[in-house]
């Protein structure tokens, strides 16, 4: 008896050591097609994300945060965006080459996402129990009656009050904050190993984002649900996340741990963004703001993106675009510069 | 945007719309050209030459009275522009106005907007009948009661914009600037309005056409003397055994351009601001 | 003289009637803004914050006069000016003025930035020639970080935080005494927002406005006003110094507010969350 529960202790172990990574994409290039061309809006993301963990994307609108979380759930059949070359693996599967009928079995079982806007992501004329039991039942061989069960413990799950009742409002009975909750619910249905939380609690007020924030952090906790936050709010991520990506223009120029980010930002763009926030705890009385703006999609750049606004700017920075080195473990910096400046 | 960029827009990829413009413009140079054109006078009465067939030199044949067919539809296609065009100035004018005014006056709207859902409340075709009953028979009048007739849904589509874009922040940016209630409708308003505006005025003229004839068939539209599609279908009904092209010439012609001006005008609808898009439903 | 405040807001309720879903003839009533009071004085900023329909945009829409159904005084320089019609409001709209939140729709897409920049200078009379509107709309372009060049454009040519230089633009033209700044940066990122409110600080600064700023980031509103009011559910619960509001909260409300707010760690701060 023991004997075999230190076999399975054992087994577990080394399963947990063969599969750290749940979710790798390796050199994902994303493009998008417009008129006769092809222009890439995401370059060379690779990135990968252990069970259990918080994986922040952060960066500026139209960096291309919402492309890589939508190739991932494979929400990109069928439109003008394109993957261009890279590999996706998750649980030791390449998504990319994969049949489309299997890979929906994955989407909102194995991995599922909620989407920024808590509004429209509902669809207004169900019952928003019914829409929670339909998820289920697409992904479980499970009787109505036992779906409609799971869709009260989920509802419970998210800490929506008296459940029996809430479960027959329609959505426009609900406030924003609930609404998010329940597009969890909805997302937990199956117990996913991945969820992807897009913008979650953009549209949301500060106490109830804290709320819907705690509350996603409290799941993975109980279910071991990894998670990939994207954020514009560096706040946001620095609350909730392990590990941190900057992007910037389609590329990820920053990637480290959140202790050691915040303790050491070497990317210029990072440390800029940084600056940019005024604080609630110290007073400031002038922003050290990132001058220029965000450059558009179809502007040719060489070199790298962020050199007409960085300060320190050589003549290399306009000629090549650097690489993603590790400038420490677990620390990747896209700058020539990065160990020195 | 240039006019020609825009007319590229319009047509690119839309191989029936083209069809249907250059229809148009074949129409266009026969109403402009018609004296140059057509070989005889539509009116001169030829008693010998009574119901000839389609040939030479009558290109159409002749009607009962003898006159060449093939010049009476020239002069027709000027009759049908003149229709189009005259409609759809009334329509815009009044229907537009009507719109604007009780879209950004809410007072008046209340008054007017009702006035129009009466109208509105008639089938066109009697509404126009019994308009067209109070008045003479009359180039002018038939224009005036289409135009007013294609007022009221003019009317309801520009109250409906006019409402959305009332309700836009750079509405409101402009009140604080201080801007008066003309300036708006004219200056900030109006402008937003022109591609929907375009679009109506396609649908319009196309249906003109098809109200046109109708009231001609019926004897309640132009003066009997004036060559017009519409007239010369309801004078040779009576003939449709005996000499059918007298029918079919101007009925494919009528066919013909109705289709032609609402191809252009999907055409038109497809390519202009999205957020009107689902608002202008046709006529 | 001296030290009587600019706008003086007493007693202000902004009620709307909306058609009830219960059945077709009933109305209820939205309590939007009620019954509160504030004063804003010379070259002061004056921050309102406070949860999502709140009603902090209806404050500012009833002081601009966008938005009617009001009762309680709001005194101008000593001026109720609620009462007015807007005829007689016209001349004190370019004593106050208002930038909006969303920067892509808060410009005429038909018009071009001279066009835009020009129409308040011609309204309100600043200038008798084209020739010198055009000499304004280069001094302002040029004092928001623009190029002279730009003029004959239009909006959607420019990117989010251009377009709300554009709007800044529009308002400093006429030289205000008050501007009404409904969240004027939340629509941009967070760079630019940045370069934004460094901009909107220095103007206000330099010409010594009085602002109201209606915003729902608190990093901001720390960063741009002098006192702050914060609202809660159309009344105002807590007004103070924003060192007050900040370090020593009085209001439960305004506690978990500051409680909320995801704190960015600095370099030396600690890390709030464990990793
Ligand atoms: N369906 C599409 N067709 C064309 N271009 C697209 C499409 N979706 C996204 N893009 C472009 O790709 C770029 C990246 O978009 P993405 O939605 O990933 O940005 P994001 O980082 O999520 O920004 P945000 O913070 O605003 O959500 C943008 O410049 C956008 O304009
Ligand atoms: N024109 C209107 N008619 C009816 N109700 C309205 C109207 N305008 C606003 N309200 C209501 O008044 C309340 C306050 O709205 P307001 O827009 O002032 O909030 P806010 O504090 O600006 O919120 P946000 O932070 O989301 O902009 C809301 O409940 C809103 O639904
Ligand atoms: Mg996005
Ligand atoms: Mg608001």
């Amino acid at each position: 008896m023991q004997c075999g529960t230190a076999l399975i202790l054992g087994l577990k172990t080394i399963l947990q050591v063969c599969s750290v990574a749940l979710l790798e994409l390796d050199n994902l290039n994303i493009a998008v097609a417009s008129k006769d061309k092809l222009l890439p809006v995401v370059h060379d993301c690779s990135l990968s994300l252990a069970e259990h963990e918080t994986l922040g994307i952060v960066g500026e609108s139209g960096c291309g945060k919402s492309l890589t979380a939508l190739a991932i759930m494979g929400l990109l059949e069928g439109s003008q965006v394109k993957i261009t070359s890279g590999s996706i693996v998750f649980d030791g599967q390449n998504l990319l080459e994969m049949k489309p009928s299997r890979r929906r079995l994955i989407m909102g079982d194995r991995m599922a996402m909620i989407f920024q806007e808590p509004m429209t992501s509902l669809n207004p004329v169900y019952r928003i129990g019914d829409q929670i039991i339909e998820v289920i039942r697409q992904h479980r061989r499970i009787s109505n009656q036992g779906a409609k069960q799971r869709a009260l413990e989920l509802l419970e799950l998210v800490k929506i009050p008296q459940p029996e009742d809430r479960i027959n409002s329609f959505p426009h009975q609900l406030s924003g904050g609930q609404r998010q909750r329940v597009m969890i619910a909805i997302a937990m249905a199956c117990d996913p190993a991945l969820l992807i939380a897009d913008e979650p609690t953009t549209a949301l007020d500060v106490t109830v984002q804290k709320e819907v924030l705690d509350l996603m952090l409290d799941l993975q906790q109980r279910t071991g649900t990894s998670i990939i936050l994207i954020s514009h709010d560096l706040g946001v991520i620095a609350e909730t996340c392990n590990e941190v990506a900057v992007m910037y223009r389609g590329r990820i120029i920053e990637k480290a741990r959140t202790r050691q980010l915040f303790s050491h930002m070497a990317h210029p763009y990072t440390r800029g963004l940084l600056a940019s926030i005024p604080s609630v705890v110290t007073d400031t009385d002038w922003l050290e703001a990132i001058p220029g703006r965000v450059p558009t999609i179809d502007e040719q750049l060489s070199g790298c993106a962020f050199h007409p606004r960085c300060a320190h700017t050589k003549t290399s920075c306009s000629q090549t675009e650097p690489p993603l080195i590790e400038v420490q473990e677990h620390h990747a910096v896209r700058c020539h510069f990065a160990g020195e400046i | 945007m240039t006019v020609r960029a825009t007319i590229y827009s319009i047509f690119r990829g839309r191989k029936l719309a083209t069809f249907g413009a250059l229809w148009l413009c074949v129409i266009a140079i026969a109403a402009i050209g018609a004296q140059f054109i057509a070989p005889f006078d539509p009116l001169e009465i030829d008693p010998i030459a009574r119901l000839t067939e389609p040939g030479l030199p009558y290109l159409f044949g002749t009607d009962h009275f003898g006159r060449d067919t093939f010049s009476r539809a020239v002069y027709g296609a000027r009759m049908a522009l003149i229709i189009g065009f005259g409609s759809v100035i009334v329509a815009l004018v009044c229907g537009g106005l009507i719109g604007l005014l009780s879209a950004y006056f809410s007072t008046l709207g209340h008054f007017l907007m009702r006035i129009i859902d009466v109208l509105m409340a008639f089938p066109a075709l009697l509404l126009a009948l019994v308009l067209m009953t109070l008045l003479e028979r009359s180039v002018l009048n038939t224009v005036i009661v289409i135009g007013i007739v294609y007022a009221t849904t003019t009317a309801r589509i520009f109250f409906g914009m006019t409402l959305k874009l009332k309700n836009e922040v750079f509405i409101d940016a402009a009140r604080c600037s201080g801007a008066s209630h003309s300036s708006i409708l004219f200056k900030h308003i109006l402008p937003n309005l022109w591609s929907p505006l375009l679009v109506q005025a396609s649908f319009i003229f196309a249906f003109a056409q098809l109200q046109a004839a109708a009231l001609d068939f019926l004897g309640l539209g132009l003066p009997p003397e004036v060559a017009s599609w519409g007239n010369m279908l309801a004078e040779e009904k009576i003939y449709i055994t005996r000499a059918p092209w007298l029918l079919m010439f101007p009925g494919a012609l009528i066919i013909l351009s109705v289709f032609s001006m609402n191809l252009v005008g999907d055409a038109m609808r497809d390519s202009i601001d999205p957020r009107f898009k689902n608002d202008i439903a046709g006529v | 003289m001296a030290d009587q405040p600019l706008l003086e807001v007493k007693n202000l309720s902004t009620h709307f009637k909306t058609k009830s879903s219960a059945s077709f003839t009933a109305r209820t009533v939205v309590k939007a803004v009620d019954d509160i009071s504030f004063h804003i004085n010379p070259g002061e900023v004056l921050s309102l914050v406070g949860e999502s329909g709140c009603g902090k945009t209806t404050v500012g829409r009833t002081l601009t006069k966008l938005t009617q159904h009001s009762i309680g005084k709001a005194l101008f320089r000593g001026q109720d000016i609620l009462p007015m019609s807007q005829a007689q409001f016209r001349p004190l709209r370019r004593e106050i003025q208002m930038i909006f939140q969303d920067p892509f729709a808060s410009l005429n897409p038909r018009l071009t930035i001279q066009q835009t920049l020009a129409e308040p200078l011609f309204i309100h009379k600043l200038v008798s020639s084209r020739d010198a509107a055009i000499q304004h709309i280069k001094e302002i372009l040029e004092k928001v970080g623009l190029d002279a060049s730009i003029m004959k454009r239009h909006p959607h040519e420019f990117s989010g935080g251009q377009r709300q230089r554009i709007g800044i633009a529009r308002v400093m033209i006429v030289q205000p005494q008050l501007v009404i700044a409904d969240e004027a940066v939340s629509a941009l990122d967070v760079s630019i927002q940045a370069q934004v409110l460094n901009l909107i600080k220095q103007l206000q600064r330099d010409n010594g406005i009085s602002m109201l700023f209606i915003s729902h980031d608190l990093g901001v509103v720390r960063h741009i006003s002098d006192r702050v009011a914060v609202m809660y559910q159309g009344k105002i619960v807590e007004t103070a110094n924003k060192h007050d509001i900040f370090d020593n909260p009085q209001h439960s409300y305004t506690k978990k507010l500051l409680a909320a707010i995801p704190k960015v760690p600095t370099y030396q701060g600690a890390l709030s969350h464990a990793t």
